[in-house]
């Protein structure tokens, strides 16, 4: 029971400080571009690592907002046969998504980290002497984010499964389909 | 292999997210030519050298916060006490409304959502039939992508690597006539004896000007600034996404501090959807590229259709059956690339092209069975699917003919460019 606690406390912290970074980025991204254009019309002048700056802002944003977009199920999809499947294929429909979905974005996690590791080797020095791995890292956190996003909605399918078939009990639809541990939850009840 | 790739494409009819998808499908294909799989994540850190994506998340960000705020409700009053004694004026107004609305926000939902539910009732209480109302809000759910400063438009300027300015002024013509055969057809269709209307008296108007006077700068802004000259398209977006901050919270206190935050961070994960998207497609199409499946498909294509009008229509075929099946972003991502190649062997002007492009699939928004602004009216006004396929009918005619017009009338698009560009 201890566990799921820190578990859950783990992931109000991360939302909070994804929120708050997103946040803080979409502010620098408006106060920098202002700033610039600022520069540029009453100085001739303007920052030099202000554009570099802001394509990172613009990258860093973009993919945290994609954690949050797994975090919330709103990723853009096709989402026609969903629509029209009835409840109960639904939910294992729902499950081979998320499966599928957690494996590609581990598989990207791998793929982030190789290209990092990479960079961290041959790569050199980009914006402001920060060298480019740095600013790469974003891929391995929030493809791994995302992963992790879509291993905890699996979590949950298996739930919403359960209860379910734990609904249709008395249904024939359940005999055929007997999940391992539909069985316990239901002596338990 | 390749039942694995199958498999994929599966998961995306049964609604898997299209990043995923498309992440799969490239990380398959590079997997089975024996290259190392970081070369996905090599073509997306490429996003970080384009300075045009600027633009999208702070347009996105200006666009929810005017959906959040009033602003459509004083547009429609503003436009109302202005137009509404036009014969048909109401529909004149939805469509005007809607088109400015769609420019600004982009995303096609919005509209139907924001704007919908206030027009609806008032087309019924003004005796249109609903059959004419629900197909007049479920097709203008996506009319206005062709004007500044829509997403759409600028994602195509980003992946297909054209001047955004010029596909500003390319989108304007076009826009401008098929909302004119909409708007011809719309009065033509207005109830025969309409209520009989109140007077406007000018305080009513003066009023309603008031209400919006740190709205209606707006489009001036943007518009004055990128054609003008002075600003770019990620500028002009950072200062409407400034404006529209400094307006809806300080100025009219619609967005309250204490939800600003919540704004934010939908707006950035409605940017973070689309950027996952374009990055995973940049490895995807780079593949096929390296392949050089464009050009292999330019061979095979031009060994049966010699002409490039002949193209066009097969293009237009093509990508109205991509727009009702994908939403606009995917779309673009996915097909631009693949098709700049063979359209660029055909001769096809690429500003031309990207209008070509956003029409298709704006109509495609709307085109049964799939069509995503059915869906969307379906669900918010509550109406079965087939009864929205059966309104939007006369407007999905109309469109096709404005479609065609745009095709094969490259100058129709071009003209602006060229006196201006």
């Amino acid at each position: 029971m201890n566990y799921q606690q820190v578990i859950r406390q783990i992931l109000t912290f991360e939302k909070r400080l994804i929120n708050g970074l997103l946040c803080l980025m979409l502010l620098a991204m408006i106060t920098l571009a202002c700033l610039q254009i600022g520069m540029r019309t009453f100085f001739s002048g303007g920052i030099l690592w202000a554009d570099p700056m802001l394509r990172y802002l613009v990258l860093w944003s973009g993919m945290l907002g994609a954690v949050v977009a797994t975090r919330e199920k709103k990723h853009i999809g096709i989402d026609v046969l969903g629509y029209l499947a009835p409840e109960q294929i639904k939910v294992w429909i729902v499950l081979v998504i998320d499966l599928f979905s957690s494996l590609v974005a581990a598989v990207l996690t791998w793929a982030a980290v190789t290209f990092v590791r990479n960079e961290f080797l041959f790569g050199g020095p980009s914006l402001l002497s920060v060298p480019s791995w740095i600013w790469n890292l974003i891929f391995p956190v929030a493809f791994a984010l995302m992963a992790i996003h879509f291993l905890l909605a699996i979590a949950a399918d298996i739930k919403a499964i359960r209860a379910l078939l734990l609904k249709n009990r008395h249904s024939p639809f359940t005999g055929v389909i007997s999940m391992p541990g539909s069985r316990k939850t239901g002596s338990g009840a | 292999m390749n039942i694995l790739k199958l498999f994929t494409l599966a998961l995306a009819l049964l609604g898997s997210p299209l990043f995923i998808v498309i992440a799969a499908l490239a990380l398959l294909s590079f997997y089975s030519v024996e290259i190392d799989i970081s070369v996905v994540i090599i073509e997306m850190s490429r996003l970080a050298d384009t300075p045009l994506l600027l633009a999208l998340p702070l347009f996105i960000f200006a666009g929810t916060m005017l959906s959040e705020s009033e602003t459509p409700k004083r547009l429609l009053r503003l436009s109302r006490t202005l137009l509404g004694w036009l014969p048909g004026g109401l529909a004149v107004v939805s469509l005007l409304v809607c088109a400015v609305f769609t420019a600004f926000t982009g995303a096609s939902g919005v509209t139907i959502f924001a704007l919908g539910g206030l027009l609806l009732p008032a087309l019924l209480k003004d005796n249109y039939s609903e059959k004419f109302s629900l197909g007049l809000i479920t097709s203008s759910g996506s009319l206005g992508l062709l004007f500044p400063p829509s997403l759409p438009l600028i994602l195509y300027g980003v992946i297909a690597e054209v001047r955004i300015d010029h596909l500003f002024l390319a989108g304007i013509l076009p826009g401008v006539f098929m909302l004119s055969l909409l708007i011809a057809y719309s009065m033509y269709k207005s109830p025969r004896k309409p209520k009989q209307q109140e007077q406007v008296n000018m305080r009513e108007i003066l009023g309603c000007l008031k209400e919006t006077a740190w709205e209606l700068p707006l489009p001036f802004i943007v518009l004055g600034g990128i054609y003008g000259g002075f600003l770019v398209a990620g500028e002009a977006a950072a200062i409407t996404a400034l404006y529209v901050l400094i307006v809806e919270v300080f100025l009219y206190r619609d967005i309250s501090l204490k939800q600003l935050p919540g704004i934010m961070v939908k707006s950035m994960m409605l940017f973070g959807g689309i950027l996952v998207i374009l990055a995973a497609s940049m490895a995807a199409t780079n593949f096929l590229v390296d392949q050089e499946v464009p050009m292999r498909l330019f061979e095979f294509i031009r060994q049966y259709i010699s002409s490039k009008y002949t193209f066009l229509l097969l293009l237009n075929i093509f990508l109205l059956i991509v727009g009702s099946m994908l939403d606009i972003f995917s779309a673009l991502v996915l097909v631009v690339p693949l098709i700049v190649p063979i359209a660029r062997g055909y001769d096809v002007n690429l500003i031309h092209l990207g209008i070509i492009f956003l029409t298709n699939l704006q109509i495609g928004y709307c085109t049964p069975p799939v069509g995503l602004n059915l869906f969307l009216a379906s669900y918010r006004f509550d109406r079965p699917v087939i009864q929205l396929y059966g309104a939007t009918m006369p407007f999905l005619g109309l469109l096709m003919i404005t479609l065609v017009i745009i095709t094969y009338f490259p100058l129709l698009s071009l003209f602006l460019v060229r006196f201006l560009g």
